[in-house]
């Protein structure tokens, strides 16, 4: 099936030489340490917390509107650290959807509404249903499905998942186009 | 809409939020991006170490049989929003050392006392009152009692105190002396 074209205000997207495609109505908190690896949608009203620790996204990565990612922090006996949040190649994170995980792997979709607990670990190829709450901590496997508050293992993967992914990011970044200017 | 914002000092209140009405600042409170905080039912006190991450909202909510003058909604030391959390509340007091965690909804007749977490995702909207050291998660909104207080988050408020002023544009606090009256009569009740 083919994607709908979705169309932006050209004047409110900024494009990096990367293909980078980032909204000016996001918050990039430390861009020093924020890294986009290209070919990357930040949508509007986006919250990317790189002043806490480093962020690293991959290619084809879709952060959706109203969406958080902020490094997660971990309590010592002395004092706190944010440990940095990475995340893999091809990644779809819905729309409002909190991301504290510590690894993001590549090909995963995280859905609309969804709340990743502090330091979780998702493995490649991997997917969470909407309005789902990954409980801190959490390691999802690859080639699942989790879904529910808290998230439950409902079901495996086809073994075709990377490919979908990949289709599935790399057709959205090309139908995300700006409105025809005239 | 009178802006009457108060943030005594040590408070790290960044630029990017909205803030309405007669609004407290304590000392050692964290207010992140994008926080709304309105006051439109009566002034809204908040203590010394709270942490407000982004998205938060918190409304003081005009309501009919409002007393004259408004009761402040006061919000005690070391409570935790987390990202996206709405509180609405009419009632006059929170306690200290709760944790409201990401996308949480507290409705406007709930009553909440200490140590208190609302889990992820979970939404309070019926007329309540939460006891002390109630901790509520997941779906089927289980609720059970938590053996212990809540760790306080000092250590975490320390770091963001430190790093945030590097990357953020702040409020200054506006402040300089403490105000003893309001803030010391408030708790007792």
């Amino acid at each position: 099936m083919e994607l709908q074209d979705t169309y932006y205000n050209k004047s409110e997207y900024v494009e990096t030489a990367s293909g980078n495609k980032v909204s000016r109505q996001t918050v990039l908190c430390g861009s020093q340490n924020i890294v986009l690896h290209g070919k990357v949608i930040v949508q509007s009203d986006a919250i990317i917390r790189g002043d806490l620790a480093n962020v690293k996204t991959g290619r084809f990565c879709i952060i959706s509107k109203g969406s958080v990612l902020r490094p997660p922090f971990k309590k010592f006996s002395k004092g706190v650290a944010f440990f940095p949040l990475q995340m893999g190649d091809h990644v779809f994170v819905g729309e409002n959807t909190v991301v504290n995980a510590a690894v993001v792997g590549s090909y995963v979709y995280i859905g609309k509404n969804v709340v990743i607990g502090r330091r979780c670990v998702l493995k490649d190829c991997c997917m969470i249903e909407d309005n789902s709450v990954l409980p801190a901590e959490t390691v999802v496997p690859s080639f699942a499905r989790y879904s529910g508050s808290p998230a439950r293992l409902i079901t495996s993967l086809p073994e075709a998942t990377p490919d979908l992914m990949t289709e599935f990011t790399k057709s959205y970044y090309q139908h995300f186009l700006p409105t025809a200017t005239v | 809409m009178s802006h009457n914002i108060k943030i005594l000092p040590g408070a790290t209140v960044c630029e990017d939020c909205t803030l309405e009405g007669d609004i407290t600042i304590g000392g050692g409170t964290v207010i992140h991006p994008r926080v709304t905080i309105i006051a439109e039912g009566g002034p809204i006190i908040i203590a010394e170490y709270c942490i407000i991450e982004e998205y938060s909202t918190i409304i003081h909510k005009k309501s009919d049989k409002q007393e004259n003058p408004p009761k402040a909604l006061f919000i005690g030391a070391h409570n935790v929003f987390e990202v996206g959390c709405r509180l609405e509340s009419i009632f006059g007091h929170i306690g200290e050392y709760n944790i409201f965690e990401c996308r949480s909804f507290v409705g406007a007749d709930v009553r909440i006392g200490s140590g208190c977490v609302v889990g992820a995702a979970c939404c309070l909207t019926a007329q309540q009152t939460l006891a002390d050291n109630t901790v509520i998660w997941g779906s089927q909104h289980h609720i059970r009692e938590a053996l212990e207080k809540q760790p306080s988050q000092l250590l975490q408020l320390d770091f963001l105190s430190k790093v945030m002023p590097n990357y953020h544009r702040l409020r200054k606090p506006n402040v300089h002396k403490r105000q003893p009256s309001r803030q010391s009569t408030e708790p007792a009740k």
